[in-house]
């Protein structure tokens, strides 16, 4: 224990040593760290006394110990005498009538052991009814107390001997015993009756107490654990008045009559401060201090609430209260009693839907509103709104020294108050890199100024003298140059830790950057702009600015996502030379020219003009802003992209022709995530496959569990192998979810399962919370039927274990509290780093692993894994089919050369874009041969066949669906799944061109289908056509239904559930029918012929005879809506098919026209007419008729009611499938006996 | 609800929740003098912080810490314990001096 205890604290001293002199203590300097930080250390936090503080107290002057009477005292003061005042007079008393049985005694005490007879002092100290208890915290603090106490004594003892006479001298006035004793500097008094009882009769009434234990020896420990009492009070005090002075030593102290005054003076009030200044942690307190309640203060990062709300919690003594809350996407502790409350700008957001006016808060403070993320520029948008319908509402913005004016003017003037942030001197030095030095060949960058720069630093500075080197660069690829490099300078040198720093590093690796180096070592951090403002690292007083980052940028005419590499801005520039001053004079070396920097653009783009606006827009709308074009941006975005995320969400179904919510766009605007992704959700619940559609759902919205070892490292990769699905990424990761909640059920440590397979196990973590948040908002509008718990029955075994996990959760947490802070020691090892203490990563897994396993039925959640894994072909078409109808237009179509190419080169087209890559961390990256088409041809097969792809028919052609394009190096599709090429075209194109007879027809103008037989494709144009009315229908019935308030009006519409089990079957059916078709791209130059036109149809017209005329008159008396369609020509049956409106090839054009012409006998098998009708007819009829078969027909109708009457003649009948005769029969538990009989006899 | 204790020697300003030498909230402890006593906050096992008394002497209230008060049997303020520095035991008066001399 007291080992551990050195350990724990020799880091921050010897940190603290080699410091300069100048520098801040590091406590102080903590205060500006919480701020975004991920693991905010701040030691003083610990609830617990810090005995290793004791050799402070016992070295006070007053505790003068020397003098053997030190023992002896602790006799003197019995409970009974300190309850009294008369302490002092009867002291002298006590002190003769004591003097001589102890001075025979005191050279044995001082070397008496306690800690022998732990047992019978706990007897006669530690009840459960005393200040102490046994086993708690305090109780080993104090052990450890006593030892090092008695230790100290012992040397005092054998340093100084006693020459000390006693002097009676006359008593102060005051009264005071002349004689000096530490125990009258004592405060405080224990009560205790088992104490007093010892102390008189030497024994207890109800325990044996070991002999040794005299009751001199026990006054003598009494007399320690009074003392203990008395230094744990002290440090606790001085720990109150530490967060006290630290907060009077931040830059904004001297401003907190400034800030408060004009925010009461006006309604929104900018405070500028820089990186350290204290804005984050102090401004929510002056304005609780100065009388304001229901603070809400926005973050953009999830993990700055929690931190922020712990150090302002402590800061303000309600460490243990919830006056200081937070409230993120997945956790929350506010309760009534908040006053400040911590939360994600996002979620103010949302919290507008339902609360327009914000009226559950008096003050908003946005912070950070610097970094311009997309939804601070939104927040201040719709607080400037919001300004003019509350009056009495306070918004506070708090920036660093960035572009201030710029929101100053935005919020009419609003006063800004300038706070100077507590930056050290820094040294600046211009490096570039000289043009001829770069090797302009490869793309690989050069680490060579990376390292010099590091030989530079060793021998400039001495290695006695701390400090840290973090280093800027644009990216993960040039992260490993340099780490690569320097590892084997660091190898050579043995000053060096080198580390990387990069989003997709799990959360274990990212926290190993905080540990400390060794003495005379230097960590050198390799970092993208992650360490600009998100992470703070403390101790950098090196920095290496490369002034190149790698930003996302979005292109809107293809969807995809760029990742390309920019020159920074002045602001960006000037915050990395920042982080070098954060703890002392630093220095940046800048490996570009000064003339460069000037020429940088002055701010970075803020989020809003570089990203797509889709969800914005969508919320927007759902907030009662209805015309994103006129919102009054801080700095609008271009107009090009909000009118593209418009029509992206009219195609997505989620906007009207008005630009208002469709039930879905509705539905959408609710669910916290991508419009794609709620779509799946609303689908995957109207499908009844919502478990896996939560799965997959939440792998997408939370970042991939593969880490970036992941797929270099060979053994993760192996490991992972039967993880992968062959139907593509979404499934790989339902797999990995899956089996990782098997190994939780199985009872295994699911930490190394994880981390053998190069997966981040927080990812899942996150994704169980996100299913369960997905699974409530789906249930609580009405998508998903809220089940009731069933009652757990546990057996007494399965309670006692559940107790004793509770049980150990908590121990777990404590010990986490206690050890969280902790910073860990880096060792130097041959080529590599390495963690000296791994114990602390598997607690904080451990307690994870406890809380899940509490808080969830593993059992339950392993019957639905298991379900998924037992899939059907038939279920993983119709997943495929709910994920594509969110995904689609997400889809690409195979090169036609692909088998020619090399694995890495398999190209693929989307409508708009060309040649796109398969990412190679995608399973079809690997194995490429998962897409080639399966060989079912009819035709003959022989090995050039199978090479030749263009044009072959079959019914098995499959295209990529994709969840993202991302262009790097070159453009990839990400997470990619394979999908049956003609189902997901048919049902989801906004556009179906036909021919005549639609054995061609032409998807979305690009992607060309032809079947090879006239009946099949008529087949298929008529299931298109009932499918898509039904589930257009159906999503019509159920969101009418989630719309319902009442909860009685919220049961399911029966028509929607026969609908339910019309598509289902109806779907199944059309995913595995076997139409034999060729299908390819459409090339752009073909555009052009590839329409009959208006013109054309026309022409068609006047060809015709009167009498058919006169039938073509005839038909539009049925078909009303029936119209040419203005720009390609033929018939425009409903909002998605036209038919005959492609110019045949030349062969077919002849028999084209004919079967255009062509009446036929035909029943509609919705409404059973029976009616002699041309294609076009026919087509309409179907698409008219079942557009209504949201209600029933009075055939289908009848057969529901008698069927309804069936079940309502015998509730009690239940299916019952009879293996003897094959059949499956509805009877009652009676009628099945008799049943059974009949086959026995 | 919340009082609020200032040191007269500091200024050190915080909330307290009793005054007096028997806190009720902690059942097992007394005081040695009547003192403002605040629940501890960093802790949940319940506990308390002692935060000052009134000097003896010149009744002013002062915080516990040793810049800015004694405790000798009874409460003293530093500057009370100045003035009267030869009524207190050699040991108090070095340290006292000592820390003048700092």
């Amino acid at each position: 224990m007291p080992k551990e205890k050195k350990r724990q604290r020799s880091p921050e001293s010897s940190y603290r040593h080699h410091k300069h002199k100048k520098r801040r203590s590091s406590d102080e300097r903590r205060q500006d760290d919480c701020r975004g930080r991920k693991h905010d250390n701040h030691k003083s936090n610990e609830p617990r006394v810090n005995i290793s503080e004791s050799k402070e107290y016992f070295e006070h002057p007053r505790a003068d110990y020397s003098e053997k009477s030190g023992c002896k005292d602790g006799a003197r003061i019995s409970v009974e005498e300190r309850n009294g005042s008369k302490v002092a007079a009867e002291a002298d008393n006590s002190d003769k009538r004591m003097y001589n049985e102890e001075e025979e005694e005191s050279e044995v005490d001082v070397n008496f052991d306690f800690t022998k007879y732990k047992q019978s002092l706990n007897r006669i100290f530690f009840r459960e009814s005393d200040l102490l208890k046994r086993g708690s915290d305090n109780y080993n603090d104090f052990w450890t107390f006593l030892v090092k106490y008695q230790d100290f004594q012992r040397k005092r003892a054998g340093r100084k001997e006693s020459t000390h006479t006693k002097l009676k001298l006359p008593e102060s006035k005051f009264g005071l015993p002349r004689n000096y004793d530490t125990c009258y500097r004592l405060n405080t008094s224990v009560i205790s009756k088992d104490v007093e009882i010892f102390l008189k009769k030497g024994r207890l009434i109800d325990a044996e107490v070991d002999k040794e234990l005299t009751r001199a020896r026990v006054r003598q420990f009494q007399n320690i654990f009074l003392h203990y009492i008395d230094f744990a009070h002290k440090q606790k005090f001085a720990k109150l008045k530490k967060i006290r002075q630290d907060q009077e030593n931040l830059p904004i102290f001297q401003y907190k009559s400034i800030i408060v005054e004009k925010i009461k003076e006006h309604q929104v009030v900018v405070v500028a401060g820089d990186t350290g200044c204290g804005k984050s942690t102090q401004v929510p307190q002056y304005l609780l201090q100065a009388g304001f309640e229901n603070i809400a203060c926005t973050q953009p990062r999830r993990i700055a609430c929690i931190s922020l709300s712990k150090r302002v919690g402590y800061e303000t003594l309600n460490e243990y209260g919830s006056e200081v809350a937070y409230q993120v996407r997945f956790e929350r502790t506010r309760t009534k009693s908040t006053k400040i409350l911590f939360l994600t700008e996002g979620l103010l957001l949302r919290q507008m839907t339902s609360d327009p006016l914000l009226t559950m808060y008096n003050v908003i403070v946005i912070d950070e509103v610097h970094e311009r993320h997309i939804h601070t520029d939104f927040l201040l948008g719709v607080l400037k709104c919001l300004l003019h319908h509350r009056k009495d509402l306070k918004v506070v913005l708090m920036s660093a020294t960035i572009n201030i004016n710029l929101f100053s003017h935005y919020f009419d003037d609003a006063p800004v108050v300038k706070v100077p942030g507590r930056l050290y001197p820094i040294q600046l030095e211009y490096c570039p890199i000289k043009r001829g030095e770069q090797n302009s060949r490869s793309d690989r960058l050069d680490p060579s100024p990376y390292l010099q720069i590091m030989q530079k630093i060793n021998h400039k500075y001495p290695p006695s003298e701390r400090g840290d080197l973090l280093i800027f660069l644009s990216g993960m690829s040039e992260i490993m140059a340099v780490v690569e490099a320097a590892r084997m300078l660091a190898q050579k040198t043995k000053q060096w830790i080198v580390m990387p720093l990069h989003g997709a590093l799990s959360v274990e690796e990212q926290d190993k950057i905080f540990d400390i180096a060794p003495e005379g070592v230097r960590k050198c951090i390799v970092s993208t702009n992650i360490a600009e403002t998100s992470v703070t690292i403390d101790g950098v007083r090196f920095i290496v600015d490369s002034g190149k980052v790698k930003e996302m940028s979005f292109d809107p005419k293809y969807k995809m996502q760029r990742l390309q590499e920019f020159w920074i801005s002045r602001a960006s520039g000037e915050q990395r030379k920042g982080r070098a001053g954060r703890t002392g004079p630093g220095v940046c070396y800048r490996l570009y020219d000064e003339s460069d920097y000037e020429a940088f653009q002055e701010y970075t783009t803020p989020e809003i003009q570089r990203v797509p606006l889709d969800s914005l827009v969508l919320q927007m709308i759902a907030m009662g802003l209805p015309d994103a074009r006129k919102f009054p941006f801080l700095e609008p975005p271009s107009l090009q992209s909000i009118e593209n995320s418009i029509t992206f969400l009219k195609d997505q179904g989620a906007l009207t022709g008005q630009e208002t919510l469709t039930p879905i766009g509705e539905m959408l605007s609710r669910l916290p995530v991508d419009v794609v992704i709620g779509k799946m959700l609303i689908m995957g619940s109207i499908f009844h496959m919502i478990d896996p559609v939560l799965s997959i759902a939440a792998a997408m919205s939370v970042q991939s569990p593969f880490t970036s070892r992941a797929h270099t490292d060979h053994d993760a990769v192996a490991a992972r192998k039967p993880l992968e699905s062959e139907h593509g990424d979404p499934f790989t990761l339902l797999n990995a979810f899956d089996e990782w909640i098997k190994v939780k059920a199985d009872g295994h440590g699911t930490r190394k399962w994880c981390k053998r397979r190069g997966l981040e196990e927080q990812r899942f973590y996150e994704m169980v919370k996100l299913k369960k948040q997905f699974k409530e908002l789906l249930q609580d509008h009405g998508l998903l039927d809220k089940i009731v718990e069933d009652q757990q029955y546990l057996t007494s075994e399965e309670r006692r274990q559940k107790h004793g996990e509770r049980k150990k959760l908590g121990e777990l947490r404590k010990e986490k509290a206690k050890e969280s802070r902790k910073r860990k020691f880096l060792k130097l090892e041959e080529d590599d780093y390495e963690v000296s203490d791994g114990e602390a990563d598997d607690q904080e897994s451990d307690v994870k692993d406890l809380e899940f396993r509490l808080s969830h039925n593993l059992n339950k959640l392993q019957e639905t894994a298991n379900k998924s894994r037992n899939f059907t072909l038939r279920d993983i078409n119709l997943l495929k089919i709910i994920l594509c109808s969110g995904l689609y237009p997400h889809v690409a179509i195979a090169d036609d050369c692909n088998s020619y190419k090399r694995d890495s080169e398999q190209a693929f087209h989307t409508k708009s874009k060309p040649f796109l890559l398969l990412h190679p961390t995608g399973v079809f990256a690997s194995h490429p041969e998962l897409l080639q088409p399966t060989e079912d041809f009819n035709s003959m097969s022989g090995p050039s066949a199978t090479s030749e792809l263009k044009g072959r028919s079959s019914s098995k052609h499959e295209l990529l669906a994709y969840v993202s394009l991302l262009e790097t190096n070159k453009p990839y599709l990400m997470n990619t799944m394979r999908v049956p090429a003609m189902q997901t075209v048919t049902l989801f194109s906004n556009y179906l061109d036909t021919s005549g007879n639609c054995t061609r027809i032409v998807c979305d103008g690009w992607l060309e289908i032809q079947f090879v037989q006239e009946e099949s494709a008529e087949h298929v144009i008529s299931s298109v056509i009932q499918l898509r009315a039904t589930w257009q229908n159906l999503i019509r019935l159920r969101l009418q239904d989630t719309f319902q308030t009442s909860e009685k009006e919220k049961k399911i519409n029966p028509r929607a559930l026969k609908l339910e089990n019309v598509l289902a079957k109806k779907l199944t059916e059309f995913l595995s029918s076997d139409v034999q078709y060729t299908i390819r791209r459409i090339l752009a130059a073909e555009i052009q012929h590839l329409y009959i036109g208006p013109d054309r149809k026309a022409d068609n017209m006047d060809n015709k005879t009167d009498d058919e005329q006169e039938k073509e008159v005839h038909i539009s008396k049925i078909t009303v809506r029936g119209k040419p369609h203005p720009v390609k020509g033929g018939i425009q049956i409903n909002e998605y098919l036209t038919h005959n409106c492609l110019l045949d090839d030349s062969t077919a054009s002849v028999w084209g026209e004919y079967t255009v012409c062509m009446q036929r006998h035909w029943t509609c098998p919705r409404c059973k007419t029976s009616m002699i009708v041309s294609y076009a007819e026919r087509l309409q009829h179907e698409s008219d008729c079942q557009a209504q078969n949201i209600t029933a027909t009075k055939e289908e109708e009848t057969v529901e009611r008698q069927e309804e009457l069936h079940t309502q003649l015998n509730q009690f009948r239940k299916s019952y499938h009879c293996d003897i005769c094959d059949k499956t029969l509805t009877l009652t538990t009676t009628e099945i006996l008799k049943h059974k009989k009949t086959h026995i006899t | 609800m919340s009082k609020e204790f200032i040191c007269s020697s500091c200024n050190f300003k915080t909330q307290y929740h009793y005054f007096g030498k028997k806190p009720p909230f902690v059942k097992s402890l007394v005081m040695m003098e009547d003192a403002y006593i605040m629940k501890d906050p960093f802790s949940s096992e319940g506990g308390i912080i002692p935060l000052g008394s009134h000097c003896t002497i010149c009744g002013k209230s002062v915080c516990l810490s040793l810049e800015c008060s004694i405790f000798y049997t009874k409460r003293f303020c530093v500057h009370c314990v100045k003035e009267n520095i030869s009524e207190f035991p050699l040991e108090i008066q070095t340290e006292v001096m000592k820390k003048k001399n700092k």
